[in-house]
Order: C-alpha cells, then structure tokens, then sequence
C-alpha cells in the first residue's frame, strides 16, 4: 500500500494507532471492573459453579447484592461520610499545602530547603506505627469514634504530598510574570492570588483530586478510630460487614466499590479534561 | 525600617504561607515520629503502659529472623520491578491520553477507575480474580489453550505458587497506580509553555529533540516527585499483601511492612515492629536528601 | 423495677454509700448478692455501655443480638447499649489503639487471637464474675481457665468456641466403597481413592487462621503437643510432630492439588460448595454456605467426628472467643452484669447461631444442645466439647505461643514439608523458630 497521501488518511492512521495503543490498556484496566459489574448483579450460586462463564449471567441476574447492601447494611451512611471526609480533607489540603508549595518554591525563605525535606520525611513514618500515638490525640480531642477523626488525621498523608506537588508546578511559572505584577503594583500577596494562581489551575486541581482519591483509599486509620457502623467511611464498613468470619458476599462487596468509584471516576474525567486542554499540542506533534 | 524592608516582607509572607502545614504535619506526624524512635529502641508491648530502653536490640532480633532478610529482599524486588513497570506503562498511557480522538473522554474516565476504587474493595477483586479455582484469569487462558485445565501442572495458583504470589502482588499495585503515574505526567506537560515549543519547532527541532532538551528537563521536579513518593508510598503499603496473601505462602511475598504489622500489632510486640517498620529509613534518608535537594536547586 | 431495700440501719447505709461513691468498683458480696437477687444494682441505671466485637458469619445473629438481645437487657435495667462491630481479624489493632488512646469501649472482644497476657494490666479483674457463672452454669470446660487467668486472676470471660469438624460428601464416600473418615488414615485414603475422580481433598497450606487451626489438630491426634502444661518448655520437637508431617505430606501429594498454597480462610468453603471436595476440615460456616449455595451438594455433606491419628487419640482445635472489660471503662458494674446475663442465657445465642457458638459451660454442653441437638447430621458435634483444645495445647496460651500463631511458624513447617523439603530440615527450621521466640520473650 502506498504510503498516506491525504490528510485524511493520515487522520485514520493516527486513529487506529491510537485506538491500537489504548487497547491494552483499557483492557487491563477495565476487564476487572467489567467483572465486577457483572458479579454485583450475579446471584451467589451463580458463582460458585466451577462450568459457569465468568463474564455473563448464568441465572437471571439480580438486584439483591444491592438490596442487601441497602438495607442491609449501613453503606448509605458510608458513601455518605466517605464523601464528605473526602470534601473537608480536600479543602484542607488546599488551604495549606497550596500556599506552602508557593512559599517553598518562590520565597526563597532561609530554611526553607530543609522544612521541605521534613515534611517530605513524614512520610516514611509507618501508618502501621503512627496510628497508636494518634489515637491519644483523637481521644483527648474527644473525636474518638466520630468521622471527624478522619478529617483531623487524613492530611497528614495528603498536605506532604500535595505540597510538592505544588511546589514542583510553581517552579514552572515564569518569574518575569511575578516580577511583572509586581511592578505594576500589585504586592506579594496580590502577586500570588491574581497571577501566579490562576496559571497554576491544573496544578491545583490534580493536588485536590489527589488529596480527594486518597482519603478514599484509607482503611487503617479509619479501623482504629471510628467504630460506629454509621460513622464509619467505606473501606472499613464494607469489610467489617460484608466480610463475616470466612463468608464473603462477593456480588455486595462488587457493588460496593463500583458505586463509590465510578462517580469519582467521572469527577477524574471532568478534571482531566480541564488540563489536558491546557496542553499544548506541541509536545506530542 | 528594617521590618518594613522587602526581604523581611518576604520572609514573613512566606513563613505566614508556610506555617499551616507545617504546623499540621509537625504537630500531628512529628511527635508520633518521635515517638515511634522511640518503639523502635524499647522494649514496648501494645498492652504495656510502661517500656523500657534497650538500645539497638530490636534491631539485633531482626537481625537474626531469616523472615526479615527475605521481608527485605521482596520489598527490594517489589519496588524496583513496579516501579518500571509503572514508569513504562504510566509513560506510554499519559502520551495516548494527549491525542485528539473520538471518544476519548470516555475512554480517559475509564481509565482511571483502578485509582480511584477503594483498595480494600478492588484489591479483594483480585483475590477472587486469582482464586485457585474459580480465576477468571485461568479461565480466560484455559479456554484460549495457553494453559491447562483446572488441577494439571499448568493451572497456574497465582496466590500459591512462591514466585506467582509475589508476581501477583506487584501486578494488583501495578494496575492500581499506573493511572496515578499518567497523572502525573500529565500535570507536568501542563507545565510546558507553548511559547518555548513553538519557538524550538520554528527553529527546526524534531520531537525527539524537543522532548529530550525541552520537555524532559522542564518536567523533571514534577516527575522526580511523583517517582518518590510513589517509591515511598509502595514500600509502606500493606494493603495488597496483607488482603491477597497475608505474606505467604511460605513468606514468599511477605514484605517489609506486613510483617511490622504482625509482629507489631497482631502479636503486639511494639518494639520489634517499630524497628522492622523503621528499618528502612536510615537506608532511603540520604538518597531522598540528595534528590529532594536537586530538584529544589533547579531553576530556569 | 425495684431493689428490695433492706432496713436501714447505721451499717446498711454506709455500705450502700460506700457502694455509690467507690463508683466503678463493686464488691464481691454486694453483686453476687444482687446476681442471686437477679436484680440490677441501681448505680448502672442510666448508663452506658459500649461493646466492641466481630462481625459473626450469620447476619441475623448480629440483627438479633444488636437489636434484640442488648436491647432487652437494656431497657430492663435502664442501661443505653451500643454494640459496634468491627472485622475479626482486625481486632488486635483496635485493641492496641483503644489502649493507647486510654478510651474506647467498655467490653471488647477477642476472637482467635486472646491477647489476655498481653493486656491484663489494663483489663479489669472479672475473677469474681468468673466464679459465679461457672458456679451457677455446671462449671467451666478445662481448656477455658488458662485463655484468661494470669498470676491467678481471670481477666476476661470466654463465651464461645468455634469448632472445626470433618464435612464430608457421604454420596462420593458411599459410591466408592470407603468408610466416614473417623481416622486420618481413612480421611487419606477417601482422599487418594476420590482424587482421580476429580474430587481432591484440601486443607489451607498457607498462612491463614485456618491453617494453624487445623494443623495443629492434626498434629495434636498424632500425639505432639506445643508446649507442656506450665507453658514454659516447647515440647514441638518430637518423633509425634515428625510422624505429623510425614503424614501430611502423604495426604498433600496422594489427596490434593497445589492450590491448597493460595488458599486462606474462604477457600475450602468454596472448594466444597463447587462441589469438588470430597471433604475438608473446616468450620459449619462451609457447611451453612454450601446449604445457602448449592442445595444438592449440601443434601449430600456430612458431618464427621474429629479423625483419631494413629494412636486413637483425638483433638479438635478450636478458634476462642472471649469477652474483656477494659480496666479504664467507666461502667465496669455494668459491664459485669451484662456478662453475666449473656452467659446465662448463652442457649440463645445458640440458637440464633445456627449451631455456630460452642459453649464453655458444661451447663450448655449437656445433651441434647439446642439447634445442634435435633439436627441428625449435627449431633456429632455434641461430642466435640471433650476433646476441644487451644493454641498451646496442652500448656496456655502465652505471649510467646502468640507470636508463634501471628507468624504462622506452624503452617510454615506443614508448607515447607509438602513442598518437599525434608522433614529433618524443616524440623530444624521450626524447632528452631520456636526456641528463638520463646528465648526472646524470656529475655524481655
């Protein structure tokens, strides 16, 4: 075959080669969640047949795994707090790491270096260890048991973390912008807020989606603090009640994660698609 | 006046910007660090309110468990090998994820959704995933000939088998956090002005030009970022192991972590767990020092 | 609901004052008087009580027991009850965080791992409480006293026990020829006889609870032991323990296939639910699965009496569950008193267990016992309570026994050996590991 003349044709060679890159990735990533699709809607002796087909209904599916999950169970309440600890922890970390970031990286602040690899280093203190001393804090602060725990202690891993980050995308702004606002009269602060930010958007959102996608993932913490079933987030009230003893409930347990996943799938989606606009086409044409 | 100067208007700003996270994480982590230096160098119990200083002897005892040293190695094997494969498979996805195609939105959410899943929830997918008998991995391969039927030598037992178990762990984190490393790879192209590009394209650079002397040095802090933390988050996760094998079997994918875990908590003595957990940290220290300050040290 | 008040002279008031400021202390006499009266002292009204404890296989008990059972103990005495729940396996960790936060719950359970010894200086002295519902109950079963007495005290209450027993399938045993495996040599040969045929046996080679659980009743039929009676002296390094692994190699390489590797505490529910075992040692929870997933291979399963090694001798290690009071709670009184009434009417949570919670009590373990009594194919497991044993056997189980447990030492050994390393090395490799946890523990 000739090599591509048209534009056009050159449009569908693109597309198939993209199509044929993304292929196996899509299947990795998605063929276990299809899975798990299908199983929240199995029925359980649907599973447990060694002759059935993974991946289609061999009885009628079924909407009970997510009756059970419902009503059965306090998962309501769990997206619910799951959700909102997520939400106060992401303005946490944006309220203190994004300024930090900017402070690290533009400031020149004696000291500053060895701040920054500090709060780096906290990160190799263990959960398994610092959960015991944080529990003295959460029950002198009275938080013992209630979600808000999680809220107090879930920046620990986020604010580090999202520090850097910011500090690595700040380095990337232009001094001569700062330098510019600055001469025309605008101060530190007035430099930061109306310049330096606004450039700096996909920066800060990764930071709170990150920050928003890792207090989802918790278990630890969140087992040793909160033990109300009401109180509790996700991850540690769906193992404590949909895991009995050496029983799993396998088609509730699927749907427990997709329902809280998927919806933060899309918020990804949503974000991703803001700063893949910033991109210029430049660095892949 | 002096407090009135540019410099010290400087200086307060940023320590004012500074002060909430640091005070947060000093308060609420560095104590706790603190305090697990001092686990690590006691004789401490979980149901003991009074310890006792013994030096370096949690150590010694770690010493002289051959269950460490392979703890150790496997912890070793499991960052190195995962992170290739999340810098190889990251890398690649981020660029797909830059192109301009029909249904692309759907595709990048799709995409994502291992990260963004519980890992309680999606790592015990792959329990049943791995099951010795009803995998839907051995199924699909069964049926497509490459392996054996169920109880012959070729059904692989994913989580049972030494060098599959371990296998098997780096595959679940590989395929959790490869999206996480696109990411972040992705913010980091953000960061490349057009201008510049532009500018190199006008003066005749190809792409692989462009990428190695402009790209790659202008996302290199948030990359060297991204790489580390990920390097320390991997080697502090218990979750995959602790849920898919609990370190078996036979220790063969027992990592650093997990066996902290049980020895610390499970078995309650604090004071080995503590130096177990910790061991690690003299070793990583100057390495991330070193890197931490090179990446700060770059400027345009 | 009234306290019958006796007359009040000078001493009377006094002690009762004394009772009402000593707060959270009780004395003996003033609650076994009010336990005989089957009154509750007035301080615990209107109070609260928490209660930490697992997450049991059968949803409705924990409906039944949250909602009803606690409820009506609750509302009879004035006391607010909550019950939380949390996986069991993650007990130990919100233990240690409970007691490091020096706040909690008032009752906390323990279940397969008792942590008695290691926390008892923060545990309240239910010695008290201890007696009297043996007293009252027939006594306790042998093996009950050394899961929680340090120094002799008794730091916490056993409620229940978990059994182990043989589930087998009765219609691939009958159709070809072999007898109910009431020996392990039978259980062997069931297994070599069926394997062929596509129904392997299995039992987890791993490192899971299940795993030291059912080795060590394996090993314990042959005739080894953990340590002796005091707890101080391994007793592992015997020609029984030998004689042990040797068989188990045999029944791995004649009975199974290598996914016994990979398997943790769900896997042999599965593998008989599939319909493939032909049979597994495992706790009634497979067999309640099987019955709720795949009728016609639960019409078929049945179960059997502990195998006897080859010297007759049968023991059956069981998963303990016990009940602790936390020295730092603000409602020990109450706390006590639940205890008491839940052990007394222990046969309900029978009940509502299916047959699951095995009793302490030789008061409940008498025959016929509820549920497990009238159905045909559980009446064996009214059996079980003689030759029930725990982690340690014979000696109690101790901190060093402790650590041996979490790190799977036990299980290891029966992998290694199935695996193919010799029994010689992997003799050494334990015996071995045993010594160096036990010396550490002495030396702390």
């Amino acid at each position: 075959m000739a090599t591509p003349r048209t534009a056009r044709q050159k449009e569908v060679r693109r597309h198939l080669l993209v199509y044929a890159g993304l292929t196996p990735f899509l299947v990795i990533a998605v063929f276990p969640i299809y899975w798990m699709v299908i199983t929240a809607f199995k029925q359980e002796p649907d599973l447990y047949r060694m002759e059935n087909i993974p991946f289609w209904f061999n009885m009628a599916p079924t909407l009970k795994n997510f009756n059970i999950l419902f009503y059965q169970t306090n998962y309501g309440s769990w997206i619910v707090n799951t959700m909102t600890i997520a939400t106060w922890v992401a303005i946490i970390t944006l309220l203190t790491a994004v300024p930090a970031g900017y402070a690290l990286a533009r400031l020149r602040l004696p000291g500053a270096e060895n701040i920054g690899i500090a709060i780096f280093m906290t990160y190799l203190v263990p959960g398994i260890i610092l959960f015991l001393p944080l529990s003295r804090v959460v029950a002198t602060l009275g938080l013992q048991d209630s979600w808000w725990a999680l809220v107090l202690v879930y920046p620990t891993f986020t604010v580090p973390f999202c520090t850097w980050l910011m500090m690595g995308f700040f380095k990337t702004v232009p001094m001569e912008m700062e330098e510019a606002a600055r001469v025309d009269g605008c101060g530190q602060l007035g430099a930061f807020i109306r310049v330096v930010l606004p450039v700096s958007v996909p920066g800060v959102l990764t930071a709170v989606i990150f920050a928003f996608t890792l207090s989802m993932q918790d278990f630890l913490y969140g087992l040793a603090f909160v033990s109300p079933g009401d109180q509790k987030p996700v991850p540690v009230g769906v193992p404590t009640e949909l895991i009995r003893g050496d029983v799993y409930f396998w088609g509730s347990l699927m749907g427990a994660a997709l329902l809280v996943g998927l919806p933060v799938a899309i918020l990804y989606n949503f974000f991703l698609d803001r700063f893949i606009q910033g991109i210029t086409g430049g660095v892949v044409k | 006046m002096w407090w009135q100067s540019h410099s010290a208007q400087r200086k307060t700003f940023g320590y004012t910007l500074l002060a909430p996270a640091a005070l947060y994480v000093l308060l609420l982590v560095g104590a706790p660090f603190l305090f697990s230096l001092w686990l690590a160098v006691s004789d401490a119990n979980v149901g003991d309110p009074v310890a006792h200083f013994v030096g370096l002897e949690n150590f010694r005892a770690a010493w002289e468990m051959d269950t460490f040293w392979i703890a150790f190695r496997n912890s070793v094997v499991f960052l190195v090998v995962a992170a290739i494969f999340k810098g190889l498979l990251g890398t690649s996805l981020a660029f797909l994820l830059l192109q301009n195609f029909r249904g692309k939105k759907l595709i990048r959410g799709l995409v994502v959704i291992p990260f963004t899943l519980p890992i309680a929830i999606s790592v015990l997918s792959w329990k049943w995933m791995y099951d010795s008998q009803f995998s839907v991995i051995n199924w699909v391969l069964s049926r497509a000939g490459l392996i054996g039927s169920y109880g012959s030598e070729s059904w692989p037992v994913w989580l049972g088998q030494p060098h599959l178990a371990l296998a098997a762990c780096i595959a679940v984190n590989v395929w959790r956090t490869f999206p996480f490393s696109a990411i972040v790879l992705l913010a980091g192209f953000t960061a490349i002005p057009l201008e510049v590009l532009d500018a190199a394209k006008v003066d005749g650079c190809t792409f692989f030009q462009r990428f190695r002397h402009i790209v790659t040095p202008m996302i290199f802090p948030i990359l060297m970022i991204g790489f580390l933390f990920d390097t320390v988050f991997t080697l502090s996760d218990l979750s995959v192991v602790y849920l898919l094998t609990q370190g078996g079997p036979a220790n063969a994918s027992k990592i650093l972590p997990v066996l902290a875990y049980q020895i610390g908590i499970q078995a309650g003595n604090l004071g080995r767990g503590a130096a177990i957990a910790l061991f690690l940290v003299p070793l990583l220290l100057p390495a991330l020092i070193l890197v931490l300050r090179n990446i700060k040290r770059r400027e345009w | 609901m009234s306290v019958s008040q006796p007359a009040l002279t000078p001493s009377t008031v006094s002690r009762r004052r004394f009772l009402t400021v000593a707060g959270a202390g009780v004395t003996t006499s003033a609650l076994l008087t009010m336990l005989d009266a089957r009154q509750a002292p007035a301080q615990i009204k209107g109070t609260t009580l928490r209660i930490l404890q697992w997450s049991h296989f059968i949803p409705a008990y924990d409906a039944w027991f949250d909602n009803k059972f606690v409820k009506d103990w609750g509302d009879k005495n004035g006391v607010k009850v909550r019950v939380d729940h949390i996986p069991h396996l993650e007990l130990p960790a919100r233990m240690a965080a409970e007691f490091a936060a020096g706040a909690g719950h008032d009752i906390i359970m323990n279940g397969s791992s008792i942590l008695t010894r290691l926390y008892y200086k923060s545990l309240a002295d239910v010695s008290d409480i201890y007696d009297s519902i043996g007293k009252k109950r027939g006594g306790w079963i042998p093996t009950a006293k050394p899961l929680v007495e340090v120094e002799g005290k008794q730091y916490g209450i056993p409620m229940f026990y978990i059994l182990l027993p043989m589930l087998y399938r009765k219609d691939l045993f009958d159709a070809n020829n072999l007898k109910a495996p009431d020996t392990w040599e039978l259980a062997r040969v069931a297994a070599r006889t069926l394997k062929p045929k596509g129904h392997p046996t299995g039992i987890q080679f791993s490192q899971c609870a299940d795993a030291n659980l059912n080795w060590r009743s394996v090993l314990f039929s042959f005739g080894g032991a953990e340590t002796d009676p005091s707890g101080e002296n391994i007793l592992i390094d015997s020609k029984e323990t030998r004689e042990a692994l040797r068989f188990a190699k045999a029944l791995f390489d004649e009975g199974m296939t290598p996914e016994v590797f990979s398997w943790d505490d769900a896997s042999d529910n599965r593998f008989l639910a599939s319909g493939v075992g032909c049979w597994i040692h495992d706790a009634i929870s497979a067999y309640r699965t099987t019955e709720d997933t795949n009728p016609d291979v639960f019409k078929n399963t049945h179960i059997g009496m502990e195998p006897a090694g080859p010297g007759g001798k049968r023991v059956s290690t069981s998963a303990a569950n016990v009940y602790m009071i936390w020295k730092f709670s603000k409602n020990q009184p109450a706390a006590k008193e639940f205890l008491v009434h839940f052990m007394e009417e222990f046969k309900d949570g029978m009940v509502q267990s299916r047959g699951y919670n095995m009793p302490y009590l030789l008061g409940d373990a008498q025959k016929p016992m509820p549920i497990i009594g009238s159905d045909p194919k559980m009446q064996i497991l009214q059996d079980f309570p003689k030759i029930v044993a725990f982690y340690g056997y014979p000696g109690p189980f101790t901190t060093p026994v402790q650590e041996v447990v979490n790190l799977f030492v036990l299980p290891d050994m029966f992998t290694r050996v199935a695996r193919g390393q010799s029994v010689d090395d992997v003799m050494k490799w334990g015996v071995g590991e045993y010594q160096r946890i036990f010396s550490k523990h002495k030396r702390a």
